[in-house]
């Protein structure tokens, strides 16, 4: 697709102002270690916000944080201005490593969340084949997950958090688990989803491209104990073409970010570990 | 999408092939499983005939079938000796697995769940575990004396560590992930057990079922042997060495055998298939899928 034609497409409904999730002082220790240093974000309403990091830097925490499977030492998380006090429907979360249940068909996957919530079978499959249609599952809805390949997989945990819909998607590495035809396709194939789900998504990745190709905002953590050192928006049309120059540029921009913080945590590391055997000899 | 391009055609395939190799693959099985076994009970009737052993402490196996056909007394099968044996054996054997069942399992559930309990309770565990059930037969000989309750609390025994313990790992196994998902859904205790744990430990419960049926049969013979008054394949295995009527032992042990066979291919077997197998069907070692 040509720079012209993204053009005329439309920008996702249009990421509201009205902040969703709101980060003030995140603080997050394990033991005696911190991890978190000081997270301060607002997130709007209906905006894909992708957060990376150098590995280790306690992305996926922040996550948890959100869906309120972990709990911050100090600061403040809010949705819709309320605490986050622990995991609840208004989020849906999406795992690296599919997390399906094994002993139910695609189909009951899709519509578990449902099925808790007491909604009658005949409505809960119909609004679980709508997702199923858009995440291009049709005519798996009554195999088992063990005979699908990791691509498929994906798509069923995708359908199976947005039927219940959530007012918040956290996707926690949805792709990283993927060899990288399945996961080049995968993004490209569900750039349309995302627009159609139109909600407030937070996506953590350690890949630029997802990021820069997905997401109107891209937050940038420095490694532990980690702090925002970058927020960039991506004010491009989707769907999003990888060889626009556009978004090349913006991919640039974080690779930059990105490695120079690589680079000083590798160095510390370092300077860590040579201490740490001076001490030993 | 390119993943269903290429698991179609393999699905069109295996619906075409199954209706007519149903029956062959069946008839198949049992000839593969049998075969070897039949060649096993001719070489041994061979041997005994030609007099390599001694028929006295090995009777053929031709003997063995007429003797216990004797003893099955078909021509009233109310009056059947060794179906009355064989009835009592497996009720001792049913009741105490039930028992042990419905103790070991909840009990598995809180201790699979609950940490510190299970630090607690993990040393002894390993301890009772691996300790045979029929050690214990003595000592409630002397508190309960000969009879069944002797028999079925040794039973009980022999069933419960095993249940217990394959509940326990089966709970452990499950990733925290798992809960995770459905408590993103909104699910409260009730459906947390239900949705996930409950299943998601079935393929090791039921492998730990499957144990505690073999520990509680084979652990019935020796414990029937000890303390029985009347009646049970141990029993009447034990009585006939007063007589030396080694024919009625082998009837006996050959029960023991076909009826633990039984148990296992039939009750669990078709568990499996309705359960863990339909789940995770392909790609294991023994899977034939």
């Amino acid at each position: 697709m040509s720079v012209d034609t993204a053009r005329i497409l439309p920008l996702r409904n249009g990421a509201g102002t009205n902040p969703k999730i709101v980060a003030k002082n995140i603080q997050k220790y394990f033991g005696n270690v911190l991890a978190m240093e000081d997270i301060s974000c607002s997130i709007n309403e209906r905006e894909f916000v992708a957060i990376i990091g150098p590995s280790g830097c306690g992305k996926s925490t922040f996550l948890y944080l959100i869906a309120g499977f972990e709990k911050a030492s100090h600061g403040e998380l809010l949705i819709n201005n309320v605490p986050i006090t622990g995991p609840g429907p208004d989020r849906g979360i999406v795992f690296q490593e599919f997390v399906l249940f094994p002993w139910l068909t695609v189909l009951r996957n899709v519509t578990l969340g449902l099925d808790i919530k007491g909604v009658q079978r005949q409505e809960a499959e119909e609004r679980a084949r709508k997702w199923i249609r858009l995440t291009g599952l049709s005519g798996f809805e009554d195999a088992y997950p063990s005979t699908l390949s990791g691509g498929m997989k994906q798509r069923v945990a995708i359908a199976r958090a947005l039927t219940y819909d959530p007012e918040v998607l956290l996707l926690d590495e949805p792709f990283g688990a993927l060899d990288v035809q399945t996961k080049n396709y995968m993004i490209q194939d569900l750039q349309n989803l995302w627009l159609e789900a139109n909600r407030t998504i937070v996506m953590i990745t350690h890949s630029v491209s997802e990021a820069v190709q997905l997401a109107d905002r891209v937050l940038v953590l420095s490694s532990r104990p980690s702090r925002i050192i970058a927020d960039v928006a991506i004010k491009l049309p989707h769907p999003r073409d990888l060889r626009d120059p556009l978004l090349r540029r913006h991919e640039d921009e974080i690779t930059a970010i990105l490695s120079a913080e690589v680079d000083k945590a590798m160095s510390l590391e370092r300077q860590a570990s040579a201490k740490a055997e001076r001490r030993g000899s | 999408m390119p993943n269903a391009t290429l698991s179609e055609p393999a699905a069109a395939f295996a619906n075409e092939q199954r209706p007519r190799s149903m029956v062959y693959r069946a008839t198949a099985s049992v000839v593969v499983f049998a075969l070897p076994i039949i060649a096993f009970l001719l070489i041994w009737e061979v041997a005994v005939r030609l007099g390599w052993v001694d028929a006295t402490i090995l009777p053929p196996p031709s003997t063995i079938v007429r003797r216990g056909w004797v003893l099955l007394n078909p021509s009233d099968l109310g009056q059947s000796i060794l179906l009355a044996h064989i009835g009592v054996s497996l009720w001792r054997a049913l009741i105490s697995f039930a028992l042990a069942a419905v103790l070991a399992i909840p009990l598995g559930f809180f201790l699979g769940l609950n940490k510190t309990a299970y630090l607690i309770v993990s040393p002894l565990l390993s301890l009772l575990l691996p300790l045979p059930a029929v050690a214990w037969t003595p000592i409630f000989l002397v508190s309960f004396g000969q009879g069944d309750l002797t028999i079925v609390a040794v039973c009980f025994l022999g069933a419960f560590f095993p249940i217990l313990y394959s509940t326990i790992q089966g709970v452990r196994g499950i990733g925290r992930h798992s809960l995770w998902v459905v408590r993103s859904m909104g699910a409260g205790w009730f459906d947390i057990f239900r949705r996930v744990l409950l299943p998601g430990a079935l393929p090791t419960l039921i492998s730990g079922l499957k144990l505690g049926m073999a520990h509680s049969w084979r652990t019935l013979v020796a414990a029937e042997m000890l303390a029985a008054l009347s009646h049970g394949l141990g029993f009447m295995i034990f009585a006939a060495r007063s007589y030396m009527d080694v024919s009625t032992m082998f009837v006996g042990i050959v029960c023991l055998a076909v009826i633990g066979l039984l148990i296992e291919r039939a009750v669990f077997g078709s568990l499996e298939a309705v359960t863990i197998r339909r789940w995770h069907g392909t790609g294991k070692l023994g899977s034939n899928r």
